[in-house]
């Protein structure tokens, strides 16, 4: 059976053209088609161990094109590559004894945590097989073998185990020139010494280095954006604030509560709200929240409880009609995107004095009713 | 077909019971193709038999295209070194090849109850289910109740399963489907 390897569809050709060039090349890959040579032994990444057999031209397509022709060792199955693709598809040497033995210091040294996230793990894994070399082979059949020990493996994953541990196989038995069950008996001799054995390891080889995917990427960004909440556009000095740290943390709160909120509502909604929501509900959800407990520690006033469970009933109600009128009014001033970061900052100024206030009772709510309504009257005034 | 080979004298219990279980395990049929004498070409200095050399100059036995052959011993064998050392050696296979061998040399010893003769059995019944696998292709197997699971691996119990795990099962009914034969 020949089957035409790595040729693709115009459209196709581009998108791996750029994977291509993303991932990151493990040592002895193949730069250029004059590397190669009758016989050689080359790894053809997710596929096993091929030999090459020599150059073929082909008629496709009226177009006259040269292809390097191989076959895989372990049943035969010819692939003919492009010339020009073969520095693309990430084509390797066979690993040498030396890489090999780091591979089973790799295998036998402790491992970390695996990725709980299936999602990481699955591209990690893929992009490993790819681009990681033999080492990254064995990084996924170590990965997924310790995954194993916390939980059994889903089906995909199953599979995805059982082709890079017979890749991994394939490629050592080829290296070390031993059958392929004596390679995996010293893999798993790796992986699982027998009870009492302790393996003479070494510091196992650093394995290449993935270009994470931009949202992986996310994490060290974040925390500098935390910093960077536009405050000193504003003129906000955070560490003067008193009690910014706790104002953050109740923040946080409101944020989960409007996020539950938002999901509640809708998943279209949501996504104005996300915009829009800081400036209206923290006035209107915090206040009553925090104005409750000093009205029940003063029974003396006696339109305390009545004050007390209105605002409180009827303030979540309101906000609610409002919003809609809000969200409708909202998109005029959106396009500023400062008015995104000013937010949460005017939040957080408007917060203090009004739990600062809170103790009366009676004077704060009125004042956090009225700025949940007061958007809601020009947003009317617009619609008209 | 699987064929059963004896290198060494075995109990007819045993082996009947072997039968069965492979039986069961694959749905061939297995059976038992009669004692052989064992290859003294494949022994080391030290005592041990190199398993690899043991199961090429192993007696030929009469089989058909995709049977598969089973050898019985009960000698010490020896696999070649690796880097981290030699890992220890319950038997060897040729992975989608013909032929195996099995050896209950690091078996607990049968005895004479009813209860470690079961063990024994089962352990036997494990092992030579283990590298047939191999004959079909099967890989080592991360679960410890799978029969594909390294047979030295700390994490397996004393009287270990006898059986192929759901994906293994399913692996090897794949190779068996595709077979000529």
């Amino acid at each position: 059976m020949v089957t035409v390897g790595a040729v693709r569809t115009p459209g196709k050709r581009e998108r791996t053209e750029k994977k291509e060039e993303d991932v990151p090349s493990a040592g002895g890959t193949i730069a250029s088609s004059s590397d190669l040579k009758a016989g050689d032994r080359v790894v053809y990444p997710k596929q096993g161990v091929y030999r090459v057999t020599g150059l073929e031209q082909k008629d496709i397509a009226g177009q006259r094109l040269e292809f390097v022709k191989m076959t895989r060792e372990e049943d035969g199955a010819s692939v003919l590559v492009p010339l020009g693709k073969v520095a693309t598809i990430g084509l390797r040497r066979v690993a040498s004894a030396d890489d090999i033995e780091g591979v089973f210091h790799y295998l036998g040294a402790s491992y970390d945590d695996p990725e709980l996230d299936w999602k990481v793990r699955h591209r990690d894994n893929v992009e490993r097989l790819i681009a990681g070399g033999v080492l990254g082979v064995a990084e996924v059949v170590k990965g997924l073998h310790s995954l194993s020990r916390l939980r059994p493996l889903p089906a995909k994953e199953r599979e995805l185990y059982d082709s890079s541990r017979h890749l991994l196989v394939n490629e050592i038995s080829v290296a070390l020139g031993v059958p392929d069950v004596i390679a995996e008996d010293y893999i798993d001799y790796a992986l699982m010494p027998p009870a009492g054995v302790k393996l003479p390891l070494k510091t196992p080889p650093t394995p290449v280095e993935l270009k994470g995917p931009p949202w992986k990427r996310k994490k060290p960004v974040a925390a500098d954006e935390e910093d960077d909440l536009g405050l000193a556009e504003l003129g906000i000095d955070l560490g003067a604030i008193e009690g910014a740290a706790v104002g953050e943390a109740e923040e946080s709160e409101e944020g989960e509560a409007e996020g539950e909120k938002a999901s509640a509502e809708g998943a279209d909604e949501g996504a104005e709200e996300a915009a829009v929501p800081p400036p209206r509900a923290s006035p209107a959800k915090a206040p009553p929240v925090k104005a409750a407990p000093p009205a029940r520690a003063a029974p003396p006033v006696k339109p305390a409880p009545p004050v007390k469970a209105v605002p409180v009933q009827k303030a979540v109600p309101t906000t609610r009609k409002a919003a809609p009128a809000a969200k409708k009014a909202a998109p005029p001033p959106r396009p500023t995107p400062p008015a995104k970061k000013a937010a949460p900052a005017a939040a957080k100024k408007a917060a203090p004095p009004a739990r600062k206030a809170a103790p009366p009772a009676k004077k704060p709510a009125p004042k956090k009713a009225a700025p949940a309504k007061k958007p809601a009257k020009p947003a009317k005034g617009k619609k008209k | 077909m699987i064929r059963i080979v004896t290198l060494a004298p075995f109990d007819e219990g045993d082996i009947n019971f072997l039968s069965k279980t492979l039986y069961r395990s694959f749905g061939i049929g297995t059976e038992h193709q009669g004692d052989r004498a064992l290859p003294r070409k494949a022994e080391l200095p030290d005592g041990r038999f190199d398993a690899l050399k043991l199961l090429d100059d192993a007696p030929p036995v009469r089989a058909y295209s995709d049977d598969k052959v089973v050898y019985l011993t009960d000698v010490e064998l020896a696999n070649p070194k690796g880097p981290l050392g030699e890992p220890p050696a319950w038997g060897y296979a040729l992975q989608g090849g013909e032929r195996a061998l099995v050896s209950t040399f690091r078996f607990k010893p049968r005895g004479v109850t009813e209860a470690s003769i079961e063990i024994y059995r089962r352990r036997l019944a494990r092992e030579s289910i283990h590298f047939i696998g191999h004959l079909w292709d099967l890989h080592h197997c991360y679960d410890a109740r799978c029969a594909m699971h390294p047979s030295w691996s700390p994490s397996l119990p004393d009287d270990p399963e006898f059986e192929l795990d759901a994906f293994c099962r399913d692996k090897s009914e794949r190779r068996i489907r595709l077979a000529k034969t």
